[in-house]
């Protein structure tokens, strides 16, 4: 196929890098993905066992777990099932409100109180998903969005949440703790869908994505499924909200529900590549890392930063980046296994000859 | 044999034919408003038969299918399959019980491969909850590659099944319901839209399918000459009654058929 390549060859990017060596990274990751995420795990271990000191950089990096973990599990929802839910920060502000509140109120463990938060996350999504998973598109959109702003002025209006002054919580685990604990979260998550991509269960929630007529006509209950990853992705949000309560000493209702991280979230997993596991973390940790740039050198202009990278993104990569270079390494591939031949019947067989 | 026996006998053969039916519709009626879809249909599909589906535009064919699917529900009548009465259960149900569909516009998961679209087509295990949390086993696997084999289109296992032709498309599909070995398959237009040399072998799959896995199908066809060379019968629908049933030479005879054809009734 080289010489039919090098034909095709118009622009520099395929010089420098053709399609075929990203496919063979693909595969290279495809074949190794445990291990690869083994190495993630140990190589993101490292750093405060190397010197990094609680700080400034240390939170930073912390914030790049927490948002990987809120992209990671929308995705799971909005990239592996195909329903974009507007709705996810209500998942985290009602961890990082259990858990405020069992730890301040009730002086329950910290730990303990992590549980509580994401179970009750979990329990919220199964009552709420009953109604939501219903609509589908822009229906789902706007409901699950309606279900965050109802959550948001609800802790405004309650007592026990401190009203609109929200909770100070004082003696908290140090800055160390909080960042192995969203690593830990993050690893765990990545994990899971990791594993759960290549059993039937994560086919049928990419069916559910591509045809969920034809998805019920080949018998599954679809309801069923979708619930299952909703719940699934309201248990990490809540547990990463229930963290996130005491790394950051205070909780609102702005900064529980924060509507700019919500946008920020799907943003994250649509730049990196929805539908895939590496996509939303390389997208949040990418993202961020920018956010933090502009937010210290161009003070106020994060949020104009983010609108323009959803926009290009959208128009110009819907795939993200993951997707982008997996369209980019397979675009011969149809052609290559023989497709053309299958059309005509045989009649081509040197297309198929170097197979 | 004598004759007080003979009535007795009668019905209880056509109770044991029914009992063994695969499929069988009892009064089956579908109304849009004020048009009648679908008036008060019978048909019965009996195991290793293909039974063909024919009738103007408009004469409540897909329709039809829809209310035994379960994608709609019939206002009156039963749907039976396997002898169970299936009328008021939910779609996804009626199709673990039994019965595959390909649809008319040809529907396979476009962002998935084509291996993941035959796994997921693959019925073991159904939906209990450790079997959803295993990775496929290599007897499926494996099956997926003969499959994909003997359909032609072998080396396509990892690519994209949105980037395949319409035709090859049709194929993944049929190949999944070869994958999921539905006790009766319906196929909504096979032959619609794909060229005259995959017809040939669409047939041909079809006739194996049919002949060496004893698969049952009820098929939708617009294209006469398929269908007359494949159906064991045909029931012939217009303006949603049921106006002829018989195998296709008696078919191709009938008076009432050809008027519905030409709109002289």
């Amino acid at each position: 196929m080289s010489t039919s390549e090098s034909e095709d060859s118009t622009g520099l990017l395929r010089t420098v890098l053709p399609p075929n060596q990203v496919d063979r990274v693909f595969d290279f990751c495809g074949e190794n993905g445990w291990k690869l995420l083994a190495l993630g795990a140990v190589v993101g271990a490292l750093p405060p066992l190397l010197g990094l000191e609680q700080g400034y950089y240390m939170t930073v990096v912390s914030e790049m777990y927490l948002f990987a973990i809120l992209a990671l599990s929308w995705d799971l929802v909005g990239g592996q099932t195909g329903y974009p839910s507007f709705g996810n920060m209500a998942f985290f502000g009602l961890g990082a409100y259990v858990t405020a509140i069992l730890v301040k109120d009730f002086a329950v463990a910290f730990p303990v109180a992590l549980i509580a938060a994401g179970l009750l996350a979990l329990l919220f999504a199964a009552l709420i998903g009953a109604v939501v998973l219903r609509l589908r598109g822009h229906y789902f959109a706007i409901a699950t969005l309606g279900v965050l702003l109802a959550a948001q002025q609800i802790s405004r209006n309650l007592d026990i949440t401190g009203g609109a002054s929200g909770k100070i919580l004082l003696q908290v685990p140090s800055g160390t703790v909080f960042y192995y604990l969203f690593f830990g979260v993050l690893i765990a998550e990545m994990a899971l869908i990791y594993y759960l991509s290549n059993t039937r269960f994560g086919f049928i929630l990419n069916a559910i994505r591509d045809d969920e007529e034809k998805a019920t006509a080949m018998g599954f209950n679809t309801t069923y499924y979708k619930t299952a990853a909703w719940m699934l992705a309201a248990l990490f949000t809540g547990v990463a909200g229930g963290t996130y309560s005491l790394f950051n000493t205070f909780i609102d209702p702005q900064t529980a529900y924060n509507g700019a991280w919500n946008v920020e979230l799907i943003a994250m997993a649509l730049l990196g590549g929805s539908g895939t596991v590496a996509g939303p973390v390389i997208g949040a940790f990418g993202l961020h890392t920018l956010i933090e740039f502009v937010e210290t050198a161009f003070v106020g202009w994060q949020l104009v930063l983010l609108g323009g990278a959803v926009i290009v993104t959208v128009i110009g990569f819907p795939e993200g980046v993951v997707g982008t270079l997996r369209e980019y390494a397979s675009e011969m591939a149809y052609y290559e296994r023989g497709g053309m031949a299958a059309v005509d019947s045989g009649e081509d067989t040197e297309v198929t000859a170097d197979e | 044999m004598s004759e007080t026996t003979e009535p007795d006998a009668r019905t209880a053969a056509a109770a044991t034919d029914s009992d063994r039916a695969v499929l069988r519709t009892d009064g089956v009626t579908k109304r849009f408003g004020g048009l009648t879809a679908v008036d008060d249909v019978d048909v019965e599909v009996q195991k290793g038969e293909i039974v063909g589906l024919i009738g103007p535009n408009g004469a409540g064919k897909s329709t039809l299918f829809n209310c035994i699917t379960g994608t709609l529900s019939a206002d009156e009548g039963r749907v039976y399959l396997q002898g169970q009465d299936v009328t008021d259960w939910p779609e996804y149900k009626i199709a673990r019980a039994g019965l595959g569909r390909m649809f008319q516009e040809t529907r396979i998961f476009g962002d998935m491969t084509v291996r993941k679209n035959l796994l997921l087509a693959a019925q073991e295990g159904g939906a209990n909850v450790g079997s959803l949390l295993r990775r496929p086993d290599d007897t499926l696997i494996e099956r997926t590659e003969e499959l994909l084999d003997y359909v032609d289109l072998g080396g396509l296992a990892e690519t994209r099944a949105g980037r395949l032709s319409f035709g090859q498309q049709k194929l993944i599909e049929f190949a999944m319901e070869l994958m999921a070995e539905p006790d009766l398959l319906l196929m909504d237009e096979p032959a619609g839209g794909i060229n005259p040399s995959m017809l040939e072998n669409l047939i041909e799959y079809i006739r194996t399918a049919n002949e060496d896995e004893e698969a049952t199908i009820f098929l939708i066809e617009h294209n006469m000459d398929f269908v007359m060379e494949i159906a064991d019968r045909i029931y012939v629908l217009a303006h949603g009654e049921r106006i002829a049933e018989g195998t296709p030479e008696e078919i191709q005879n009938d008076q009432r058929v050809l008027n519905a054809y030409l709109g002289r009734e």
